[in-house]
């Protein structure tokens, strides 16, 4: 369980991390965002290696910044740039590990989560000479040592081949069944798949957050919407202009689309009313298949267009100090 | 999920956790690396190569006319501090940080001043071990005459303090910098200072007798080669180490904090 607080973290005068909030539970939750939004150094704050500037989170219960040494007891962090002693043997890594960590049985315990990660074969190789999909899960597997109520996981698909991002999302997946996982990535597909629940950051910021599914249906009720009717598309189309709530539209196979003027108004009941009432039966009336990635764009896309004014900054700025 | 049962079945064994000594495995893992390090093979090789051509010519130059002096080789030793220190110790930290190691260690339940612990009592040990080896030298003087023991063992527990102490200041610097050979110069150099005070006070003795006085007690010198090299253990030179490792250690300590706090 991870629950953030206006977590706020800034250096001189920038600001990485503004005042944002959001909670995760048990299962995967996806921290997404572009390079620089400040998904880093908001993991870092969770695990207790940076202190906030403001605001505060607590982690499996516990503070973060007051009861540091606790939550770091319970928390699996791997950084993005998966650090290993490359001198080491796999096996002895996730022993010295388990060592610092106080587990006992450290030899089965290493060999367990070894296993886990499906690396018990090349428990002996020296690091160095593993593959970067495989030192990826030593590094996954350094985590799960002292079974860890949370994990914190920055951005661990990154550099892998695309069958090593398949089975690393797996196993991710399969954490999320019995740990609270908190997973970030800028690839959005990936959120997709292995999340059930995402928070997007931009900028510092907090854009959106819910499920997946949630998420796009949000966007669909605002999205283009594609309109099909038995009539030929040019008689469609200055019926569809004219509705309420559309500003464009273009011609698609067979139909046309319409943009809605507004994010937060669904165009389909006055389009289906313009349409019925000029004499002309509907076929079809649904909202073109948004993925995550329209999403994510519209939602940056607001968000650097408010940024500039920086309005919000200040406000956020005074209200903390 | 169905998946559920295989889990516990593959992972049988619940975790358990116990009473955790951080520092002892830093420790145990650093003092491993030291057997595994060529640089630290290196530093050792060099040193008896040159202790045991210094030792040769000694025999030689004295040949059985003066008294053998156990105290000698210890002497050395602590002379080349200023270039055996900051070779073993530039790597400790300064890779940590550069790999990123430190920040996964610095997430776990252990404070800087356990990993830093850790650390120098590694190096101390494998430096103990230099120490230790070289009493062969002292061994091969009891054949040809009758060294003061009672000298020798001062020459030897100074040496051994001195030793931790410069360790532990060249330390500092592999905190600093990431560069390993940026921080094996700044100890080296540093050391070399506190080395000189001694040749500096002298130097300034006359025209500004006390501040030579200070000078030379901050040095290193005034309290090894005048009093522990010639077998007097005095309780102010033994506090003096003690306050530098201490004080070392602690900035060490700080430096990394402070490091992480502006990651």
């Amino acid at each position: 369980m991870i629950e953030v607080e206006h977590l706020t973290k800034r250096y001189g005068g920038f600001t990485a991390v503004n005042g944002i909030s959001f909670q995760a539970s048990r299962g995967v939750t996806g921290f997404l965002g572009p390079n620089g939004a400040g998904k880093t150094t908001t993991m870092r704050m969770l695990t207790g290696y940076l202190p906030p500037t403001s605001g505060t989170a607590r982690v499996a219960g516990f503070d973060i910044f007051n009861e540091s040494i606790k939550v770091r007891q319970q928390v699996g962090y791997l950084p993005e740039s998966v650090p290993l002693y490359r001198d080491m043997t796999a096996l002895g890594y996730l022993m010295y590990i388990a060592e610092i960590r106080g587990v006992k049985h450290r030899r089965d315990r290493a060999m367990d989560v070894l296993e886990r990660v499906g690396l018990a074969k090349r428990a002996d190789s020296q690091i160095r000479t593993l593959s970067k999909g495989m030192k990826q899960r030593v590094g996954l597997a350094s985590t799960l040592v002292h079974d860890p109520a949370v994990l914190i996981l920055d951005e661990p698909t990154i550099g892998l081949d695309p069958i090593q991002v398949l089975e690393l999302r797996d196993l991710v997946r399969e954490l999320g069944q019995k740990h609270t996982v908190l997973f970030s990535t800028h690839i959005l597909s990936e959120a997709e798949q292995v999340c059930d629940n995402l928070v997007i950051i931009n900028g510092g910021n907090i854009v959106a957050q819910g499920a997946p599914t949630v998420l796009r249906g949000d966007l669909e009720r605002g999205g283009r919407v594609l309109v099909r009717a038995n009539a030929p598309v040019e008689a469609l189309l200055p019926i569809v202009r004219q509705a309420e709530g559309v500003s464009a539209v273009e011609i698609a196979q067979d139909g046309v689309i319409a943009t809605p003027a507004s994010l937060s108004v669904d165009p389909r009941p006055a389009i289906a009313a313009a349409v019925v009432s000029a004499g002309i039966s509907l076929t079809e009336l649904r909202p073109v298949a948004v993925n995550l990635e329209e999403i994510f764009l519209e939602l940056t896309r607001q968000a650097v267009a408010v940024a500039p004014a920086e309005a919000a900054h200040e406000e956020s700025a005074e209200v903390t100090e | 999920m169905s998946a559920t049962p295989i889990e516990t079945t593959s992972a049988p064994r619940a975790v358990e956790l116990g009473a955790s000594a951080p520092w002892f495995a830093v420790f145990k893992r650093e003092l491993r690396q030291y057997f595994r390090s060529p640089i630290a093979y290196g530093v050792a090789f060099a040193l008896f190569i040159f202790l045991g051509f210094y030792f040769n010519g000694y025999l030689s130059q004295v040949n059985g006319q003066l008294p053998a002096d156990a105290t000698l080789i210890p002497s050395i030793i602590t002379f080349l501090m200023f270039l055996i220190a900051p070779l073993l110790t530039m790597r400790l930290i300064a890779e940590e940080n550069r790999e990123g190691t430190l920040e996964v260690l610095m997430t776990m339940p252990m404070s800087e001043s356990q990993f830093i612990i850790g650390k120098f009592l590694a190096v101390w040990a494998y430096y103990t071990i230099l120490l230790v080896i070289s009493l062969v030298f002292a061994v091969l003087l009891n054949t040809v005459g009758t060294p003061d023991w009672g000298a020798a063992v001062g020459a030897y527990v100074g040496g051994w303090l001195y030793g931790g102490a410069v360790l532990a200041i060249t330390m500092i610097f592999s905190a600093l910098s990431e560069d390993q050979i940026v921080s094996a110069f700044l100890g080296s150099a540093t050391i070399l200072v506190l080395y000189l005070a001694n040749t500096a006070a002298s130097a300034i003795s006359t025209q500004f007798p006390a501040i030579a006085e200070i000078v030379r007690e901050l040095g290193l010198s005034a309290h090894y080669d005048a009093t522990m090299s010639q077998g007097i253990l005095r309780l102010e030179d033994v506090l003096y180490f003690v306050f530098l490792i201490i004080a070392a250690l602690f900035i060490t300590t700080r430096i990394v904090e402070i490091r992480r706090w502006r990651s």
